[in-house]
């Protein structure tokens, strides 16, 4: 298989130079890399402009409600086991709307995939303040900057012992594949954080911005210490890591082992119970 | 005061300041995200709170402790918003807290589009939440009624004690018209004696929608029954057009519907053909009792919507069916033209009489 063969004929919604690009490239191409047909996965997203990526390639897609996408992936995973489902939204979706079943969904380890495009603010509905908004940014609904301290989703996933915590860069294609082929094979609960220029929204955190700042993590970094995966975490501004932080050997939630399929005796016997 | 040219939703946020609502809550979503937009900006220079939420279901409930604490609060949505806050409308209800919440309306069911609907007419008037509740549901169809019905939707939530509904569909939050901000004048308020705002020198309030017992439920539900009852006595309030002379014909329409059909009465009056409108400004309380006597001449009634038919439902209830009550209308998005309203009244009026 070669990603051309999972372009999607819809129109593009999206801006040019948005990070958007990047990461549908990057998802193609770990679905590549790990022989997944289109028939084999299910991508379930939310509302944003980052919850349309799926729109935009060859897959199934179950697109949802706003902030609502993990539910939906959960039960999609209990109804297939055998489906790899991938969840993917915007900043806003996952972490304001969604946020409660964010955390929960850390907390159960339901194998399912989490890709969440952030570009720090919410790009649909045109330029207001998202949870990752770096404190004193100045958006639509906050003139004068805002209030509160950014949201670190890494730092709450690994403080609840998250499966697979993984931040990546948009135009950084072939590492964020990487991370994504990862977090697909985890057996668990994957969060891919994934950071995002917005071209029409967030004048601040530019391409250029995170080219100066995001830096990978070495490759000698062992992602099962959790006391430095947590001080990786919350290093934001100056410096930002990118790669995988930490990985849990926690269980993942059990599945439904499907029953044996009932043999011809069983199945004429319950046909006559039912008549 | 002179007009100023402003769009819908920004009269309505200045309107909603200047009635007092200096508490409001928002989570964006379109078409009414700049009515946070501008709060955002105007709240600060007039002492008030401005917050954006993580969800609607946070704004609802952050709505429900400061109506709870006495102070004129408010938010504004658009439908699929509007749902997630239909939990904590019910609690509001029953609790018999005073706020307003201002949905301007787009097309679902689901996500839907961004375009103008009439789609939420059942949430707004029906309940929406759980248990027998009602909500004052008031349905502007210029950006002037709705700047002017904001102080008189603060006025009356705190009045009844109960939550007020603002139905605008997308065109009136997104057009320009010119405006003015009235003053108005309404009777004193009775004093906030229940809010839970600090009880220094007297006895604890309490807010509250349990009741076990179920004797107390009941007297619970009576007595909001009774509100409900006076409501429909003395809040109903409605616009007619071209009553005034014999007509063959009646529109029933609200909002932007009610504009088209007055368009349309224009162009079927040039070609002899009569038709009136009722346009009921409450949902609830509907204008029953004029409708039946302005129904008596017509031969028929249309109800315009953008939706599939949800206020018709309440115009045969009105009416006892004793008239035919036809219905036209758009729905995703799409707005009648004054011309198929009308091309609608003159295939009725042509078609078998007395068909229903
Ligand atoms: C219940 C509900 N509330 C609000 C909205 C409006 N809405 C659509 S997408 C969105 C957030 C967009 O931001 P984000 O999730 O960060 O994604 P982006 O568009 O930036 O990719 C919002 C608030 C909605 N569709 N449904």
């Amino acid at each position: 298989m070669n990603p051309k063969e999972l372009n999607s004929n819809d129109p593009v919604a999206w801006c040019p130079g948005c990070g958007n690009f990047g990461i549908r490239e990057a998802v193609k191409r770990a679905l590549v890399e790990l022989e997944l047909e289109p028939w084999q996965t299910c991508f379930v997203s939310g509302i944003g402009q980052a919850a349309k990526a799926p729109h935009y390639i060859r897959c199934n897609l179950f697109n949802g409600l706003h902030g609502r996408a993990l539910p939906v992936a959960t039960g999609v995973k209990l109804a297939n086991p055998e489906l790899v489902v991938i969840a993917e939204g915007g900043d806003g979706d996952g972490y304001a709307e969604g946020g409660n079943h964010f955390l929960h969904a850390l907390r159960r380890n339901i194998d399912v995939t989490y890709l969440v495009h952030d570009n720090q603010v919410y790009g649909l509905t045109k330029g207001q303040a998202s949870p990752t908004s770096d404190s004193g940014m100045k958006t639509r609904t906050t003139p004068s900057g805002s209030r509160v301290p950014a949201f670190h989703p890494l730092a709450l996933a690994v403080a609840l012992d998250g499966g697979y915590v993984a931040r990546g860069l948009s135009n950084r294609v072939a590492h964020l594949a990487a991370l994504i082929a990862g977090a697909v094979r985890h057996p668990g609960f994957a969060l891919v954080e994934i950071l995002q220029p917005c071209v029409s929204f967030n004048r601040v955190n530019t391409g250029q911005w995170y080219r100066e700042r995001v830096y990978e993590l070495a490759d000698e970094y062992d992602p099962t210490n959790r006391e430095l995966a947590f001080d990786l975490a919350r290093e934001w501004g100056e410096r930002i890591p990118i790669g995988l932080f930490y990985r849990s050997s926690r269980p993942a939630y059990p599945l439904p082992v499907p029953a044996a399929p009932p043999s011809g005796d069983t199945f004429r016997f319950l046909l006559e119970t039912l008549r | 005061m002179a007009k100023v040219l402003m769009k819908g939703n920004e009269a309505i946020a200045e309107s909603g300041i200047r009635a007092g609502g200096l508490c409001y809550f928002c989570y964006p979503i379109t078409p009414q995200s700049e009515v946070a937009e501008y709060l955002s900006r105007r709240m600060p220079e007039v002492g008030g709170a401005f917050l954006q939420g993580e969800s609607e279901v946070a704004v609802s409930n952050m709505l429900y402790g400061a109506a709870g604490a006495g102070v004129r609060c408010w938010t504004t949505s658009s439908s699929p918003g509007i749902s997630l806050m239909m939990e904590a409308l019910s609690y509001i209800a029953a609790a018999e807290l005073p706020c307003v919440i201002v949905n301007i309306v787009r097309a679902g069911p689901g996500l839907g589009g961004i375009l103008p609907s009439q789609g939420d007419y059942r949430q707004a008037v029906k309940g929406g939440g759980h248990g027998d509740y009602r909500c004052l549901v008031y349905a502007p169809s210029s950006v002037q009624e709705a700047v002017d019905l904001m102080p008189l939707a603060f006025d009356r939530a705190d009045r009844y004690r109960n939550p007020v509904l603002i139905i605008g569909d997308g065109m009136i939050g997104q057009m320009m018209e010119p405006v003015e901000f009235r003053e108005q004048e309404f009777p004193s308020l009775p004093e906030k004696n229940w809010a839970t705002d600090g009880c220094k020198g007297r006895k604890p309030n309490v807010v509250n929608s349990l009741y076990l017992n179920p004797v107390e439920e009941e007297q619970l539900n009576r007595k909001l029954g009774e509100k409900y009852a006076r409501m429909e006595r003395d809040e109903v309030m409605f616009e007619e057009f071209n009553t005034g002379k014999p007509y063959r014909a009646l529109f029933v329409a609200y909002g932007t519907t009610a504009r088209i059909c007055k368009t349309a009465i224009k162009k079927l009056a040039e070609e002899g053909i009569d038709v009136a409108l009722l346009r009921p400004i409450t949902l609830f309380p509907f204008p029953s009792e004029r409708l039946n006597e302005l129904a008596e001449p017509a031969e028929f009634l249309l109800s315009v919507e953008m939706s599939m038919g949800q206020m018709l439902e309440d115009i045969r209830l009105a009416t006892c069916c004793r008239k035919p009550v036809h219905f036209y209308g758009r729905q995703g998005g799409l707005v009648p033209s004054p011309e198929e309203v009308a091309d609608e009244v003159k295939r009725l009026l042509g078609s078998a009489k007395g068909d229903r």
